[in-house]
Parts: structure tokens; C-alpha cells; sequence
């Protein structure tokens, strides 16, 4: 216990009980203790004290907790030595007599004398006589609440009969066969776990979707002719070549788009798509804007997004094996170097959305490629 | 034991004392509230239904707690006091000492010494008086924090 210098008057200790109570578990006997701490504060401040430390007083606290315990344990020896088990005043009397014995109390040393006429009684009544009554300051609920137990219910209760005739019928029931017998269960659902981990790719492709998206609005797109880079331009290849022959179609260069004239409506702003080819921090300059902008041009964003984005157009991808496999190697080759400026750059939504669904096809073919993602 | 008409009648005086004592104790609200010393009494094993004699044990408690904290009351005075004896040694005044240790011994303040100290509850104060009812409480004077201390 340390000895903390903090002076406390009875106004300022329930505030430190509280203060205390709530550092630390609870125990049991908390509430009794601070009761008491209570009404010693009260005894001091009457005996003439201003204030008291905290660790006098509870010190006086558990010494007067003990007094009382040592009253009532001496109390009950004596009853118990007359043959009772309830106590009474003479009981009471002797033990005040064994406590008292060490300070001492008038009579102490005659022998054989009525315990009525006890010296520790007559100092007591003597004591309630002088001292003013001081009753507790606050109203103590009966305490410890007693909780009523729900016990389990016995045979006659069950209305069963208990297995043996050992065994009498007011005795707990034995509990249910089914807590303790263990029966088959069949799985219903079968597992296939090639399955499974399709499943769980896709739902990682779809979260990776949502997070695209929601990462495209809140990057300003600054420059339009950032969207381009050789991934996509790899997958615009693609998605060009699927339209007619994948096989006989001649690939773009990097950073050239063959791309269809969008019509733009008059309220937005006609930006030219610029087809050379860019160079690194142009490509990053709008995301870096962007991000030190911050998302408040989120709605300009969105306005110069939309000359990029061309009308939704679905695509049927009938493409080879090998060619995909190529364009996987490169997108996740390309991937593992700018992961992560992969997202600040401005992309184009259906292109986001071929790409994912590209690497989809491919773990389905591919299932070992998976790890790499 | 001596069964004296005189004897026999002072123990009908003490018996109709201790009856009217406790009679009175009804009415007479201890500090401690009963709820805190029939728990503690519960615990401990004493079983009474009388609610007089829950109020005799929480009257004495509080008897004793009272003895004890004036104890200290008086050692912390006198504590304060011989501050003051060391600051007036000089002026070898011997008869005003006395005067002043007759004051305090009446729960007096000397009235030359400028009383800003509040009387404040100690754990030295505490530890001297309880030594007399025989209880000894030994208090850390601090504690090393750190184990290079």
C-alpha cells in the first residue's frame, strides 16, 4: 500500500472510493470496506480531526472491521461453550471483557463478579451517555443480496424413477441421454474443395473490384492522357483482337489506343486524348495532384472522368489459352513493380472490370497462379 | 459469590440499568450502520435475531474506534506542540510551557501559535496509539520504484 500524500476529508473520499474502485478487479468484500471507511471518516471527524490520509484511514477502516469480526467470533465461542448457538448479552459482555482486557477497564481484575454490572458496559453506557449521536450518513442496503439458486430438479420433480433402488427419488435427476450419447452425424453438404477455392477468388476479385472503384473516386483525374499504360494497352490489344481474330489482328504499339470517338455531352469539358506516349511522373503527376487535393474535387473528379470512360460496351471474350497466359504473366509482372501506384493511376472502369475478370478466367484454368495475386 | 441483600439489590440497579440501556440503545443511532455489523457478525458466526444486541456490538465498535482516533488526536497536538517547544526553546520559557501542555491536555490550542495546520490522521499517529490497544501497524516510510535504488 503506498503511502499517498492525499489529504481527504469525508466530502472528498467517496469520490477517491470511486476513483479507486474502478482501477483494479472488484472483490468481494469492497463494499463492506468502503461502508466502513465511511463511517471512520464520520467517528474521526467528530473526534475532532480536519482530515485524515488515505491510508491512515483505511487502515483504521480494516482495524475496526477486525474489532468487529473478533466481537462477534469471541461472542459466539462463549455461546457455543454454554451449549447455545444463539448469542446474548452475557455473551456479548464476556467477549467485550476478553477484548478490553489489554487496555484495560474498571472491575477488570475482580473475580467473579456479575456481568451485569460489567465495567465494559458501564463505559459503554457512559460512552453513549457523553458522545452526541452521529448516525451514518447514507442509507446501506441490506447486503451481500443473496441470488436464488436454480438447483437442478430431482427425480420426483422429473417424475422419473431413478435407475436403482439405491438411489432415492429426492436426489438431482440423472440429465438427458442426448448430453451424453454420442450419435453419428452426417455432413449434408458436400465439400469440394477445388471448388471452395474458386469461390474464395472470386470473392476476392469482387472486394478487389469494390475497393478499385471507390479508390477511382476519390483520385482526381487530372491529366487524361495518364490512362494509359502497357498493361492496359496489353488488355486493349486483347479486347481489340477479340472483336475480330484474336490471332490475325495486328497488335498497337505502346501507348497507342484504337479507340472509338466518344461523343461528349456539352456540359462537360472536351479534353483530347492524347495517344503519345507519356512518361512516368506525367502518368503519376494528376494522382499525385490528386492526392495532395484530396478528395474535396471529388465531383470535378468525376466530371473529367467521364470524357474518358466510354459507354459500356460488353465484350465476349473468346480468346486463347496462351494469349491470356501471356498477358497474365505480363499484368502480374507489371503488378508486383507498381502495385501500388497501380491504384492512383486514373483507370477507366470497364477496363478495371475486364482486367478482373481476365485474371478470373485465368484461375480457373490456372488454379496454381493463384498465389501469385 | 457473595449473595449480600445489598449486593443483590445493586444487581437489580445493574439489571435495570443494562435493561433501560438497551431499551434506549433502540432509539440511539450508531455511526456504524447495522447492516455493516450484521454482516460482519454474520461472517464471523455470531447469530442473534435481537436487533438491541447488533446495536451494543456497533456502539462498541465505535467506542473503540473513538478511543483510538482521540489517541491520535492527542499525539498529533502534541506533535505540533513540540514544533513549537523547539521554535521557543530560546526564550527558556519553561512556565509557559507548562501552561501550553495544560491547554492541549484540555483539547486547547496555544493562542500564540498561528493554527494553520489542520489537524490531519496519520499513519504515525495512528501506528502510536494503536501500540497501547496492541496492535501494531508498521508503515512503509517509501517504496524503491526502480530495483537500482
Amino acid at each position: 500500500m503506498s503511502h499517498g500524500g492525499v489529504e481527504s476529508t469525508r466530502d472528498t473520499k467517496k469520490d477517491e472510493e470511486r476513483r479507486s474502485s474502478l482501477s483494479g478487479r472488484p472483490k468481494a468484500d469492497d463494499f463492506g470496506r468502503s461502508v466502513s471507511k465511511i463511517a471512520v471518516a464520520q467517528i474521526c471527524e467528530s473526534v475532532g480531526y480536519q482530515g485524515c490520509k488515505e491510508s491512515a484511514l483505511e487502515a483504521l477502516a480494516d482495524i475496526s472491521i477486525r474489532y468487529l469480526c473478533d466481537l462477534g467470533k469471541n461472542a459466539s465461542f462463549h455461546a457455543n461453550l454454554a451449549g447455545r448457538t444463539e448469542c446474548n448479552v452475557f455473551d456479548i459482555t464476556r467477549a467485550l471483557e476478553d477484548l478490553g482486557d489489554s487496555h484495560g477497564f474498571p472491575g477488570a481484575s475482580e473475580v467473579g463478579n456479575c456481568l451485569v454490572g460489567s465495567g465494559t458496559v458501564r463505559e459503554i453506557v457512559q460512552f453513549v451517555d457523553t458522545k452526541e449521536e452521529i448516525p451514518f450518513a447514507q442509507p446501506v442496503p441490506k447486503f451481500p443480496v443473496v441470488r436464488n439458486q436454480k438447483l437442478i430438479p430431482s427425480f420426483e420433480h422429473m417424475k422419473e424413477t431413478p435407475p436403482g433402488k439405491h438411489t432415492p427419488s429426492w436426489l438431482p435427476a440423472f440429465p438427458d441421454p442426448h448430453t451424453y450419447n454420442h450419435t453419428p452425424m452426417w455432413n449434408e453438404r458436400g465439400s469440394d474443395p477445388c471448388a471452395d477455392k474458386i469461390e474464395q477468388a472470386r470473392q476476392r476479385r469482387k472486394a478487389e473490384r469494390a475497393l478499385l472503384r471507390l479508390q477511382q473516386r476519390l483520385v482526381c483525374n487530372g491529366s487524361t492522357g495518364t490512362s494509359s499504360s502497357t498493361v492496359l494497352d496489353a488488355k486493349t490489344e486483347n479486347i481489340q483482337e477479340s472483336r475480330s481474330s484474336p490471332f490475325l489482328a495486328v497488335p498497337l504499339q505502346p501507348g497507342e489506343k484504337d479507340v472509338s470517338e466518344i461523343v461528349l455531352p456539352a456540359k462537360l469539358s472536351n479534353e483530347p486524348i492524347k495517344d503519345d506516349h507519356v512518361s512516368l511522373l506525367e502518368a503519376y503527376a494528376p494522382a499525385i495532384e490528386a492526392m495532395k487535393t484530396g478528395p474535396s474535387n471529388g465531383l470535378d473528379s468525376e466530371k473529367m472522368f467521364l470524357p474518358e470512360k466510354r459507354p459500356a460496351v460488353q465484350f465476349k471474350f473468346k480468346t486463347g489459352k496462351k494469349v491470356l497466359g501471356e498477358l497474365l504473366d505480363l499484368s502480374l509482372q507489371k503488378k508486383g513493380e507498381r502495385s501500388s501506384t497501380f491504384f492512383l493511376r486514373d483507370e477507366e472502369r470497364d477496363d478495371k472490370k475486364r482486367r478482373a475478370e481476365f485474371i478470373l478466367r485465368q484461375t480457373t484454368e490456372y488454379p496454381m497462379e493463384l498465389n501469385q495475386s | 459469590m457473595n449473595h449480600n441483600p445489598q449486593s443483590s439489590d445493586g444487581k437489580h440497579d445493574d439489571d435495570s440499568a443494562l435493561s433501560d440501556f438497551l431499551a434506549s440503545l433502540m432509539d440511539y443511532a450508531p455511526t456504524i450502520p447495522d447492516e455493516l455489523v450484521e454482516h460482519y457478525l454474520a461472517k464471523s458466526g455470531f447469530q442473534c435475531p435481537d436487533v438491541r444486541l447488533i446495536r451494543l456490538v456497533a456502539v462498541a465498535t465505535q467506542k473503540f474506534v473513538a478511543e483510538v482516533a482521540s489517541d491520535a488526536l492527542q499525539h498529533c497536538k502534541a506533535r505540533q506542540a513540540a514544533v513549537v517547544k523547539d521554535k521557543r526553546e530560546k526564550q527558556q520559557k519553561v512556565i509557559y510551557l507548562c501552561l501550553l501542555s495544560f491547554l492541549i491536555s484540555f483539547g486547547l490550542s496555544d493562542p500564540l501559535l498561528e493554527q494553520d495546520k489542520r489537524l490531519i490522521l496519520t499513519m504515525d499517529d495512528l501506528s502510536k496509539s494503536l501500540r497501547e490497544y496492541g496492535v501494531n501497524v508498521k508503515h512503509q516510510e517509501y517504496f524503491a520504484d526502480s530495483p537500482s535504488t
